[in-house]
């Protein structure tokens, strides 16, 4: 069979001597020194190791013994002795560093000695079968006796009967402990009575909404355990994070003992921030991330180094597996050297293929998020990641997965178009020296905490002035009363209402309905994709231009009351960008502190977001090339934010006209809601931006040229008149009903974000603004100082702390 | 939510029977109903041998709903059994309050004996582990585990599944009793009866669903002999 012509079979950068990141890494700096933004290192370490504990039952000590496992690394030693102390344990090591080994050692000890029984709860059915799976192998090896099953929607029902008698640790996931096991506890009961660890593993997952949801259920899991008279000890496992033990005492809402340092040996990590050429420098048009990243592990590939690149969707993952097949896997003979690995595949399949990854009979596998979690796969010597991940801490999780005793590994992220990823890269010292996010919870944000006391209050009668979590319950109770699902009688609320309300409750998502997008191409009537709620109006307005795995569709018919979009298959080159503006109202201020010559405040406020109309938008070049009109009702929501205010006298001095300083507020809120989205771990859209008049009398939209333009309450264009109050100000808000808690934090590294905002307007090589630092602008015959973008500049430097 | 304003107190408040215990009301009856021979032929439900028909306990219950789950109670036990002299003594066990829960769940216990055989329709998916989910939040021993539980749901599909337009007790009873109910309160309604009686509204709901309990244990107890009848 005749390959395709393979431009890099003599390439110099082929290493002759393989599996050295450190080499590879060099040649790379060298060779392609004008694309990489960024290199360093990070050094590795030696492994400290202790002797098995003398307190392991024999027969599992045996076992792992006959699995090769002769010592423990320093931190399951650690885990060991605080879960024997009876220490709630938090266990914050790297990827690949042994993690389950700390849990499977007191559960397995508990089930062999005390009849103990243990729920683990792990964020993805995948992770709970690797995991049934590795416990079965270990019960085998030592034939300890011990029973470890899965529960999840896949149970049929006839075994859940057996599960729940003879299980001895039960493997679930959070939806199916708040929707069928809390339920339905009393089935549970001989489980529950016996219950003595929940592990609760990949909890850095954890966070936002889900997470604040999450905290609701083990709140739901404690009280159920209360009533079978048993407080199980919790083990929970975090990748890294900046906050692991506030996070996971915020999680159980107990103290727990953090263990941070891994004993698990790690070679060098060399990493290298990659900003794919620039091709067109009229346009500012750059390569592609994928043709990069394909070449990348094209290279790493044939210089023997075992490979894993990650792509953002499950197409990208399929386009670079057949890149890199049709180099790799030509004869159609021989075994595949190159595996694609992503969620939608058959458990069968992704079985087969980490088997294969850890036998080394693979040389490259690409996958989506799936492999950021704990699957085993064995260890790798290069990451290439195509595209950003989002954060800062799954970047490192990622590069994690590479790397093997004594060996350098080398990590490469490849920058995408995206104004994060071009921060990202061109910011190579935060990267470097930023810490790992936050992972942050509300667990007591209002529509939340009572979704979860509904369903607490179905499982068991709450008594008296019984707490839930950290507040009584009573006010809550009340509520439910008035709406008729609980009744009081005496002392006790008891659930009346013929419904089965967690059904109605789910962890992963906010109500109010997810739209469906309905694929109409060529008569076709199929789903291909969900969006939520509050992302609907900015997304699947007719006309829009609605990406799918980078295939643009073309919204045709939205039907708002039945949540559905019709969209059909389209070829543009263009996307689309939805002008949504919002309108503030201050509520209530929690806080103010002085920001430079002006204030910053914290608070609630009142949100009312309209979309008047899209921009079509050209790929690559991003200029604005039309207009289209929206119709859709109003968003409303009370919510929590952050907002930075000028006195009127200061921008009178500051700027010539009200206009440039309208457009430089615009330019100012975009580039802190980059910089703002990075530093708190938000999706991108849980977060928002506005600019509007202090007292809630107009707002600013961005205009067809991507200027400042006034609105009044009725959201159409309106002018001030020359003596009305002018504070304009720029607002981030929390995109969820009630708020989650992201905006304090927000007020918390106000100044960092202030000084952040600045270094990114700063450092991007655009002339007038661009997507990556003010947001897009169509350029003006305009002198330099009173472009967007020296604008947005003088209104941050009014901000900066003095 | 429409409850709430039904909070007015009705006047008609009269609930049948004895208050044995507070809140908890005991009505008995005894009828002639059926006449069963002295050992009841259990070949329709392929079981070996026949039982004594003493042994037999017909029981009913009426819930707050069909949720299933820990929420959803039974306010309301109804059995039936035949006595020695032959004749069908209906007991039901009614709660006025939902404190009087427990001492309903206490009374039923009472009434089965280990050799108890339970009689049910489609009793082994709701009744009984509805039951056995209040006696453990009640913190009780569980009476109805270990019981044989003879449910005629499934050998009525058998026999007449695709035959009749569906296999619910009103269908098996009109088809092989000739029972046609009046003034029925259809058992769906049950739950709104009970809560709007304990929101203080009227009674009268509360006591069609007694007599519409009353007429599911008859019925059980003839589809129960019907069968009987078949294998012989």
């Amino acid at each position: 069979m005749n390959a395709l012509p393979d431009r890099y079979a003599s390439d110099e950068l082929v290493l002759s001597n393989p599996s050295d990141g450190r080499s590879l890494a060099q040649r790379l700096t060298k060779r392609y020194a004008a694309r990489i933004t960024g290199a360093f290192m990070v050094p590795g370490r030696e492994g400290t190791f202790a002797p098995l504990p003398d307190d392991l039952p024999p027969a599992l000590a045996q076992a792992l013994r006959s699995r090769g496992i002769d010592q423990l690394y320093s931190h399951q030693t650690e885990a060991w002795t605080a879960t024997q102390s009876g220490a709630h344990v938090a266990i914050v090591t790297p990827t690949a560093s042994g993690k389950s080994l700390c849990y499977t050692l007191p559960v397995i000890t508990a089930a062999m000695t005390q009849n103990a029984k243990a729920l683990y709860l792990f964020p993805t059915k995948a992770l709970a079968q690797d995991q049934v799976a590795e416990l079965l192998e270990l019960n085998q090896a030592g034939d300890l006796g011990v029973k470890a099953f899965t529960f999840d929607g896949d149970t049929p029902g006839d075994a859940r009967q057996a599960i729940r008698l003879h299980g001895d640790i039960v493997v679930s996931n959070p939806d199916m402990l708040h929707q069928a096991i809390l339920p339905h506890h009393t089935k549970w009961a001989q489980f529950f009575e016996n219950l003595r660890y929940v592990v609760i593993d990949e909890v850095h997952t954890y966070r936002g909404v889900f997470g604040s949801h999450v905290a609701n259920v083990i709140r739901r899991l404690k009280r159920v355990c209360a009533f079978y008279g048993v407080t199980p000890q919790f083990i929970l496992c975090s990748a890294t994070i900046g906050n692991p033990k506030e996070h996971a005492e915020a999680l159980i809402e107990d103290v727990v003992t953090a263990i941070t340092e891994s004993g698990a040996p790690t070679g060098d990590k060399h990493v290298l921030l990659w900003n794919p050429p620039v091709v067109n420098p009229d346009l500012g048009l750059r390569a592609s991330a994928r043709s990069q990243t394909n070449r990348i592990a094209r290279l790493a590939i044939k210089s023997g180094m075992k490979t894993l690149v990650f792509a953002q969707s499950r197409t990208m993952v399929e386009v670079l597996t057949k890149y890199l097949k049709d180099v790799f896997d030509s004869d159609p003979r021989k075994p595949a050297r190159i595996r694609a690995y992503r969620g939608g595949y058959l458990p069968k399949e992704r079985r087969a293929a980490e088997r294969e990854m850890r036998a080394g009979t693979i040389d490259g596998i690409v996958s989506t998020s799936a492999l950021e979690l704990g699957v085993d796969i064995g260890s790798l010597d290069v990451v290439v990641l195509n595209g950003y991940p989002g954060s800062v801490a799954a970047t490192w999780q990622r590069f994690g997965r590479a790397g093997r005793r004594q060996q350098a590994a080398l990590g490469v992220l490849v920058a995408s178009s995206d104004p994060l990823d071009q921060y990202l890269v061109r910011h190579p010292e935060f990267f470097q020296g930023a810490p790992p996010e936050h992972a942050r919870i509300q667990p007591d944000q209002p529509l939340i905490l009572l979704d979860h006391i509904r369903c607490a209050a179905f499982e068991l009668p709450f008594i008296g002035d019984e707490m839930f979590g950290t507040e009584v319950a009573t006010p809550w109770l009340d509520v439910l009363g008035e709406e008729g699902v609980l009744h009081r009688e005496g002392e006790r609320w008891e659930w009346i209402a013929d419904s089965y309300p967690a059904i109605a409750v789910s962890l992963r998502s906010v109500a109010d309905g997810n739209f469906v997008v309905v694929d109409r191409t060529n008569g076709r009537q199929t789903i291909i994709a969900e969006v939520d709620y509050t992302a609907a109006p900015v997304t699947l307005y007719e006309g829009a231009i609605h990406m799918i795995q980078s295939v643009p569709y073309q919204v045709e018919r939205l039907d708002w009351e039945g949540r559905k979009a019709y969209v059909t298959r389209t070829h543009v080159d263009y996307y689309t960008d939805a002008i949504d503006y919002t309108k503030l109202k201050v509520l209530d201020c929690f806080d103010t502190s002085n920001a430079g010559c002006g204030q910053a405040h914290h608070g609630e406020v009142h949100v009312v977001r309209r979309v008047p109309g899209y921009k079509k938008i050209r790929f690559y070049s991003h200029e604005n090339i039309g207009f289209g009109p929206v119709n859709l009702p109003d968003q409303e929501l009370h919510t929590t934010a952050v907002w930075w205010q000028l006195a009127q006298v200061v921008l009178d001095a500051a700027f010539e006209q009200r206009q440039q300083a309208l457009d430089g507020f615009l330019g100012a809120a975009y580039a802190l809601h980059i910089v703002a989205t990075v530093a708190v771990m938000a999706e991108a859209r849980d977060l928002q931006k506005s600019v509007g008049s202090g007292d809630g009398a107009w707002f600013v939209s961005a205009d067809v040229a991507g200027r400042g333009q006034i609105r009044g309450s009725d959201g159409q264009p309106a002018s001030l008149a020359a003596d009305a109050p002018f504070t304009p100000t720029v607002y981030l808000y929390d995109a969820f009903p009630g708020g989650i808690g992201q905006s304090e934090p927000l007020f918390n590294c106000r100044e960092d974000l202030v000084a952040q905002s600045v270094t990114l307007i700063e450092r991007c090589d655009c002339r007038d603004g661009c997507p990556g630092c003010v947001g897009p602008v169509l350029a003006a015959d305009e002198e330099a100082v009173t472009t967007p973008k020296a604008l947005a500049l003088r209104v941050l430097a009014l901000l900066v702390a003095l | 939510m429409q409850g709430v304003t039904q909070r007015a107190s009705s006047s008609d408040r009269f609930v049948p029977g004895v208050e044995i215990a507070p809140g908890l009301f005991l009505t008995g009856a005894t009828m002639d109903w059926g006449c069963p021979s002295p050992m009841i032929d259990t070949a329709f439900a392929r079981w070996q041998e026949p039982v004594a028909y003493d042994r037999l306990l017909h029981f009913d219950t009426e819930t707050t709903g069909l949720a299933g789950g820990a929420g959803t109670r039974a306010w309301m036990i109804g059995a039936a059994d035949w006595l020695t002299d032959g004749r069908f003594r209906v007991r039901q066990l009614t709660t006025t309050t939902m404190g009087a829960e427990t001492a309903m769940l206490r009374t039923f216990a009472q009434w089965l004996q280990p050799n108890t055989v339970l009689v049910s329709y489609n009793g082994k998916c709701y009744d009984s582990p509805l039951l056995k989910t209040r006696y453990r939040l009640a913190r009780l021993p569980d009476p109805l585990s270990g019981l044989v539980h003879l449910d005629l749901l499934h050998p009525v599909r058998r026999h007449w599944k695709g035959v009749w337009e569906n296999c619910r007790l009103v269908t098996a009873e009109r088809e092989l009793l000739g029972v046609v109910r009046e003034d029925d309160l259809p058992g769906s309604e049950a739950p709104a009866a009970w809560l709007s009686y304990l929101r203080g509204g009227s009674a009268v709901n509360l006591r069609r669903v007694l007599a519409h309990n009353t007429q599911d244990l008859k019925s059980l107890a003839g589809v129960l002999l019907h069968l009987a009848r078949l294998s012989e």
